[in-house]
């Protein structure tokens, strides 16, 4: 219902605005909103997996462009040729996006900036640098080519309508789940098994398709004519910026609300100082993204909804003073349902069985090197179904490195890792945890836009599992963190922060746990207490691998130990002999320390 | 084989302003991580003053005002700071607002100047505009030459200052760990504002340089937004050297390009080399390994 309303409220303004205004140029000023409130909704499906694009006028390029050429050579209706248009981004899309979705930060920006300048370049070279739409008065709807300025502004906001319900159901589905973890953290999205290079391409193939869809209305009821240096150029990226930044960006409802705010007030500045002042639409549009930047860098939406939290709050000092609030009403034993979160993809049954007569992990002869310094050379180790293994080294011994070559954060130049009897080298982090492999960092990663709810419903939906917010429910009841689940993550204490991560890495029932430095920043009790934890969660199936410095808590707990120094295994067995190894001592302590031990 | 070095003599001494322009950028971005998308603005805007300078009666030759432009855009550079950038520096969340502002900020500056001085190009044409030599077949233009001239003195220049002076070594040491750096007492701030005005004048002195053989309009920096990121990327995000050699290598390819294709699409050549470095070596030629976690 909630979702339901702000369709509601925007068919009826537009409606009103459609019926009611009259003169030509504020039809215009209508049209043009609803055509870059579209644009803008194309453009956020990529922001909301916090990828900035500056090429999305390829797209709306090929999609000018697609259907002229078809309207002008065949007759085709501009329907079919918005159609063809749409794969043709989606597919271009597929293409500028693979390879630039294995890098992170600004090289995908970067690399969005060159596409439409190459298609512009080559379009106006060896095609024409400027296309007239042929008139066909025949068939209105057929032809789109209605004498109606109104109905332009009908079939736009249908348009608009259909976008922004796509972008709704991505937000209230994994997918949407999928793209806010990669936005905050993509790393650890990896580690949990979102497959963020195919939630990517998906969202930036719809976001492709449908700025192809913008460009044929914008073509059809206000341009006329497809221009190469306009449907190509850099102005139409900074619209679909400004809408989607000043209503709030990746935020299904952010572009409605820039358009509805910018367009009329640029459109308004030119047509009564445009002749003087020739700058002035672009002016808006620039002042717009600086004060946005400075100021409220989310945007208008995300800033008004805090102002009406802050306002409904109000009069209550605490949480606890709510009554029965929503975090008790979660953590009592009815859960909500969850039926739109369930993934179409295989469900966890089907994960490999695990062969009863071989080691869950067999590492053998694994080898790194970052640039001339190696980090790690020809470390072989197995680790049984339900064993506990202990990892000690001094710093720099590689312990975290390889756990990065276990989990495919890092490749390893040499060796091979079996997980459950099946090679998975060649296997990328989010296939690895699917397969019941899971991991903690030593220094706790978090999605920090999250609840800690959110935060292990990511997880779960990274194993498929069938209900992914009842299962983490229950998991964060189980570490103790159920009053604390919607609240936000700033808000955790260190102990508090390890626990989420271990329910986290438990949600998914692995057969393998990776935890690395988990005593780091606890006290004595809340270090007994940790493994306590983990021994309530883990099922006797699944092996533990812990990188520990603290020796003394470590060998009271796993069953044996693997030592490391300067990435070669010095000595490994039951915890009692490691430990008193004289190779583990002097890497420990160093061979003067020895030399004095040995004196005495 | 003379054809070829008639395309490959111009690319280099046009690659040198490359790299000059790009070297300011790279400065920027190795310093803050800031990808500072007005760059290519603050040239235009020095193309401008340059005009005005040479144009608007003083008559002052464009080379000869170079000390002025990179004193008047350190300044501008280091205003622009304070007012702007320093909001928008060092959290990760802060990546977006830096892309919109930045890119706001140049909207700003090409339509101020298109209202003040509309779009019509304007030109600079110095009396040895049109003078060259040749040595042996290949003619060689005397204001190209300066421009190449210039940009190799300001290269050292430049390499002396971040090598023998104090704030050029707390500008090296904050592009390398900034963080390690506020621990050895390197006011951060402070030097996050001299190296962005010095980023700045220098791609300002690159658009001075430019100004005798390319025409001006308040548009100007969009050709040369992706060259300069070709470069810098090319020579590795963050390294004033790297983008040095990629702006060499940039001039190149577009000149000698034209030996197969029109020169209406040099470009095309420069934008897919980009996208081909982006996607093999996005760490560019000479960059560092970096470890995931």
């Amino acid at each position: 219902m909630r979702r339901v309303v702000p369709f509601v409220v925007l068919i009826a303004v537009v409606a009103v605005l459609n019926g009611w205004l009259d003169q030509r140029f504020y039809v215009r000023v209508l049209t043009l909103s609803v055509v870059w409130a579209l644009a803008g909704v194309a453009w956020n499906l990529m922001a909301k997996a916090g990828q900035i694009s500056l090429g999305h006028s390829a797209f709306v390029g090929i999609g000018a462009y697609g259907f002229t050429i078809l309207l002008r050579g065949g007759g085709t209706s501009p329907w079919t040729g918005m159609a063809i248009g749409m794969g043709v981004a989606a597919a271009v899309a597929l293409v500028i996006g693979l390879p630039t979705f294995r890098l992170r930060g600004f090289y995908f920006t970067l690399a969005t900036i060159s596409f439409p300048l190459i298609m512009e370049l080559l379009v106006s070279h060896y095609g024409d640098p400027e296309l007239t739409v042929p008139f066909h008065p025949e068939s209105e709807w057929r032809f789109m080519e209605f004498s109606n300025s109104h109905t332009y502004v009908w079939v736009g906001l249908g348009m608009l309508v259909v976008a922004l319900a796509i972008s709704e159901l991505i937000d209230v589905t994994s997918f949407g789940f999928a793209l806010r973890a990669i936005r905050d953290n993509e790393v650890l999205a990896r580690a949990v098994g979102i497959r963020t290079v195919a939630w990517k391409s998906a969202a930036f193939m719809i976001s492709a398709a449908l700025s192809a869809a913008m460009a044929v209305l914008w073509v059809k009821a206000v341009l006329r004519v497809t221009v190469a240096e306009e449907v190509f150029g850099i102005t139409v990226v900074i619209v679909m910026l400004s809408v989607a930044f000043v209503g709030g960006v990746g935020q299904t409802w952010g572009p409605v609300v820039g358009a509805a705010f910018l367009i009329p007030l640029a459109m308004f500045l030119d047509d009564s100082i445009g002749e003087s002042v020739p700058g002035a639409q672009e002016l808006v549009y620039a002042a717009a993204l600086v004060l946005v930047a400075l100021l409220i860098p989310r945007g208008i939406l995300p800033a008004i909804e805090k102002g009406c939290r802050r306002l409904a709050t109000w009069p209550r000092t605490s949480l606890e003073q709510a009554g029965p609030s929503l975090l008790e009403r979660l953590a009592a034993p009815a859960p909500r349902p969850s039926p739109l979160l369930r993934m179409p993809r295989r469900p966890l049954q089907s994960r490999l069985p695990q062969p009863s007569d071989t080691p869950v992990l067999e590492v053998e002869g694994v080898a790194k090197s970052f640039g001339a310094n190696r980090v790690l050379s020809d470390v072989a180790f197995n680790v049984d179904a339900g064993r506990r293994v202990g990892i000690i080294g001094p710093n720099g011994a590689g312990k975290t490195t390889l756990f990065n070559i276990m989990t495919a954060h890092l490749r390893a130049d040499a060796g091979r890792i079996m997980f459950k009897g099946v090679q998975v080298d060649r296997m990328r982090a989010p296939r690895r945890y699917e397969l019941g492999m899971s991991r903690t960092f030593q220094v706790p990663q978090g999605f920090h836009l999250m609840s800690p709810l959110d935060n292990v419903v990511v997880a779960a939906i990274g194993a498929s599992m069938p209900d992914p917010v009842v299962a983490s429910m229950a998991m964060l009841e189980r570490v103790g963190l159920a009053g604390k689940a919607l609240g936000e993550l700033s808000a955790l204490t260190t102990a508090e922060i390890k626990s989420l991560e271990l329910a986290r890495a438990m949600v998914s029932d692995p057969d393998l746990l990776l935890l690395d430095e988990p005593l780091a920043g606890l006290n004595e009790t809340e270090r007994v207490r940790f493994f306590e934890t983990v021994d309530e969660l883990v099922s006797p199936h699944t092996a533990i691998v812990v990188i520990e410095h603290s020796v003394r808590s470590l060998i009271q707990y796993v069953e044996s130990v693997v030592a490391l120094d300067e990435g070669r295994i010095i000595a490994q067995g039951p915890p009692g002999e490691v430990v008193s190894d004289p190779r583990v001592i002097e890497a420990y302590l160093g061979s003067r320390w020895m030399e004095h031990a040995r004196d005495q | 084989m003379v054809e070829f070095l008639q395309f490959l003599v111009p690319g280099i001494l046009i690659g040198g302003v490359y790299a000059l322009l790009a070297s300011g950028l790279g400065l920027i971005f190795g310093v803050m991580r800031v990808v500072n998308f007005a760059q290519a603005d603050f040239m235009m805007l020095a193309m401008y003053l340059s005009w005005a300078l040479f144009a608007g009666g003083f008559g002052l030759d464009p080379f000869l005002a170079v000390p002025a432009v990179f004193v008047l855009f350190l300044v501008l550079g280091m205003a622009v700071h304070w007012l702007f950038i320093r909001f928008v520096i060092g959290k990760r969340e802060n990546h977006d607002a830096q892309v919109i502002l930045t890119i706001g900020l140049g909207l700003i500056f090409q339509n101020l100047i298109l209202i003040r001085y509309s779009s019509e190009p304007r030109v600079v044409a110095p009396s040895y505009a049109n003078a060259g030599d040749f040595i042996g077949d290949i003619f060689i233009s005397r204001v190209r030459l300066y421009a190449f001239l210039l940009s190799v003195l300001v290269a050292a220049l430049l390499f002396l200052f971040l090598n023998r002076s104090r704030t050029g070594r707390a500008i090296r040491a904050a592009s390398e760990n900034w963080e390690a750096a506020t621990y050895m007492g390197i006011d951060i701030d402070r030097t996050n504002r001299i190296a962005f005005g010095v980023g700045v004048a220098l791609t300002a002195v690159g658009g001075s340089a430019l100004v005798t053989f390319q025409s001006i309009t308040p548009f100007v920096g969009f050709r040369f937004v992706v060259v300069m990121f070709a470069a810098v990327v090319l020579g590795g995000l963050g390294s004033v050297s790297g983008a040095f050699v990629g702006g060499v290598l940039i001039g190149i390819i577009q000149s000698v390009s034209q030996v197969w294709t029109s020169a209406a699409v040099k470009n095309v050549w420069v934008f897919a080399l980009f996208l081909l470095i982006l996607y093999v070596r996005p760490n560019g030629l000479f960059g560092k390994v970096q470890r995931a976690i």
